[in-house]
């Protein structure tokens, strides 16, 4: 089955579109890449698909069911998970608190919430340790790690995440990136925009390129990484 | 100085902050929750008020008992307005919103004058409203204690439901992030709808007892719309554990001032706003 079919999506902010009919597929268990530059709608995207943008048209369908119409809070619902651009924490709320609210609003999420928690914490010791800090004062490493943990404290089949290196020094990312890569080992589907064109193409098995809010190119990301105009565009080589 | 005159006028000041509590902690909880300035706040109180007033004269109901059925109506009434007027105009300016609830509240004040009349009520022959206790020359009025125990009571059970059960921390999360809310499965629409309809029942609650402490017309609602927001300034917007301390503090200060300055009493609502201008100019200069 497929994890997520997304058909001709068009999204606005007002009258201003944004999107232009963007189709892209994703395989259960996959792991795939949309890359593009600042401003090419990558944000927008992933809000149209997890239900922050209403304001939107076109199709999209996740493990068989269609979800366009469907509220953030229902299509949480459907196993989606989002990390999203600029965190959203709840920062005057621990990290504790933070991940407990992950689980908290979804029967089946709650049932496992211990067991997802220590999960979280073995893929994110720093976490662990810093259980009793109020979210507000983590480092952006930090916070990016319980952006992660929270989605995944939904249970989500499917994650979709925001430029998770964004301000993250070279090292966090790395640990970012491998916590990914684990994640979708273990059997999430993962859908991963970024900037970082070249962590995210040796992350991912697939990738689309998004430009102008149009998807004008889609690979194996290991191909993509030779590919002369991607090289020249994204990867500064 | 009279130093009886002192303790009664720090006795009555505490009294007093309770209900002064009750009713700013509802509109903290609009502002913190919905980001919405509620300009109508005190008329809940008012129709709190006369609600409480008309059980009394149709039923002959104890104001103790119209409690437990004023809270639900103003739940209930709050929650209508919530969904007839205000969930459409949160992303509208906040003048524009200020100008809803601003009408909103004319609305329900001319409504009441128009059903209750302009004159004074109160529910006056309840046989407690008379009993006293004198402690070492200060005197202690059943009425005014009852009103703070239970507003006490109320407010305590506000900040239980708020830090310690799952719908309070929903209600925490809304507030701290919106979008981080909706993304983990809450309704904001719900919540927002849940904190509008409980501070309304917060504000019935407080007007209950100010139909038995006072004389209340229709129009008490703005004096008390101005106080809470005094209040809620005091604790910092949306600061919801601030407002008991800083409801005693404009409390005390009220009270002070009545009772120790000469023609004291006409300035009551002068401290209050001579509080806010303090710290309003104290905290942007801090800010600076
Ligand atoms: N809230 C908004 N209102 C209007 N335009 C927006 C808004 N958010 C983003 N945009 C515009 O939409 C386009 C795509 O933005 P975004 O999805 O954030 O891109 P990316 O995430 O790829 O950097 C940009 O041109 C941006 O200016
Ligand atoms: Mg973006």
């Amino acid at each position: 089955m497929k994890a997520l079919e997304v058909k001709n999506l068009s999204a606005f902010y007002g009258k201003i579109q944004v999107l232009w009919d963007v189709s892209f597929e994703v395989e259960e268990g996959e792991f795939v890449t949309i890359i593009g530059a600042n401003g090419a709608g990558k944000t927008t995207l992933l809000k149209s698909i997890s239900g922050l943008i209403s304001n939107k048209k076109g199709t999209v369908t996740a493990f068989g069911k269609s979800i366009e119409q469907l509220s953030a809070a229902k299509i949480v619902r459907s196993h989606i998970g989002h990390v999203p651009e600029g965190r959203q924490l709840f920062h005057l709320m621990t990290v504790l608190e933070n991940l407990e609210s992950g689980a908290d609003y979804l029967p089946h999420a709650k049932r496992e919430a211990a067991k997802t928690k220590a999960y979280v914490y073995s893929l994110f010791p720093r976490l662990k340790e810093r259980e009793k800090q109020l979210a507000g004062t983590l480092s952006g490493g930090e916070r990016q790690m319980l952006a992660i943990g929270r989605a995944l404290m939904t249970k989500p089949k499917l994650l979709l995440v925001d430029e998770p290196s964004l301000g993250l020094a070279p090292a966090l990312t790395k640990t970012v990136f491998q916590a990914l890569k684990t994640i979708n080992q273990e059997g999430v589907t993962i859908v991963l925009v970024e900037q970082n064109v070249l962590q995210s193409l040796k992350a991912a098995q697939r990738a689309y390129v998004l430009e102008n809010g149009e998807v004008v190119k889609s690979a194996e990301a290991s191909s993509l990484l030779n590919d002369p105009e991607i090289q020249a565009a994204y990867l500064a080589i | 100085m009279d130093l009886t005159l002192l303790l009664q006028g720090i006795l009555s000041g505490i009294l007093a902050s309770g209900l002064y509590a009750l009713v700013s902690v509802g509109l903290a909880l609009a502002i913190g929750v919905i980001g919405i300035v509620n300009f109508a706040h005190g008329e809940f109180f008012m129709v709190g008020a006369f609600l409480a007033y008309q059980l009394f004269i149709s039923f002959g109901f104890d104001p103790v008992l119209s409690l437990f059925f004023v809270a639900p109506a103003l739940f209930i009434l709050g929650a209508l307005i919530y969904r007839s007027s205000i969930q459409f105009v949160l992303k509208a300016p906040e003048l524009n919103q200020m100008l809803l609830t601003f009408g909103i509240g004319i609305i329900l004040q001319n409504l009441a004058l128009v059903i209750w009349g302009g004159d004074p009520r109160s529910i006056s022959n309840v046989p407690y409203r008379s009993i006293g206790y004198q402690v070492g020359g200060v005197s202690i009025g059943l009425v005014p204690l009852a009103s703070f125990l239970i507003s006490i009571f109320i407010v305590a059970g506000l900040y239980f439901v708020l830090l310690k059960t799952p719908l309070g921390r929903a209600m925490r999360a809304v507030a701290q992030n919106r979008t981080g809310a909706s993304l983990v499965g809450l309704e904001v629409n719900r919540i927002y709808l849940l904190a509008f309809a409980l501070s309304a029942a917060l504000a019935g609650l407080g007007g209950v007892m100010i139909a038995v402490i006072q004389s209340p017309t229709p129009v008490v609602g703005f004096a008390f719309t101005l106080k809470a927001f005094a209040i809620v300034v005091l604790a910092g917007l949306g600061n919801i554990r601030g407002i008991l301390g800083a409801s005693l503090l404009v409390a005390l200060a009220e009270s002070l001032v009545a009772t120790l300055v000469p023609d004291g009493d006409s300035l009551r609502n002068a401290v209050f706003f001579a509080i806010i201008f303090v710290v309003l100019i104290v905290r942007s200069r801090r800010q600076a």
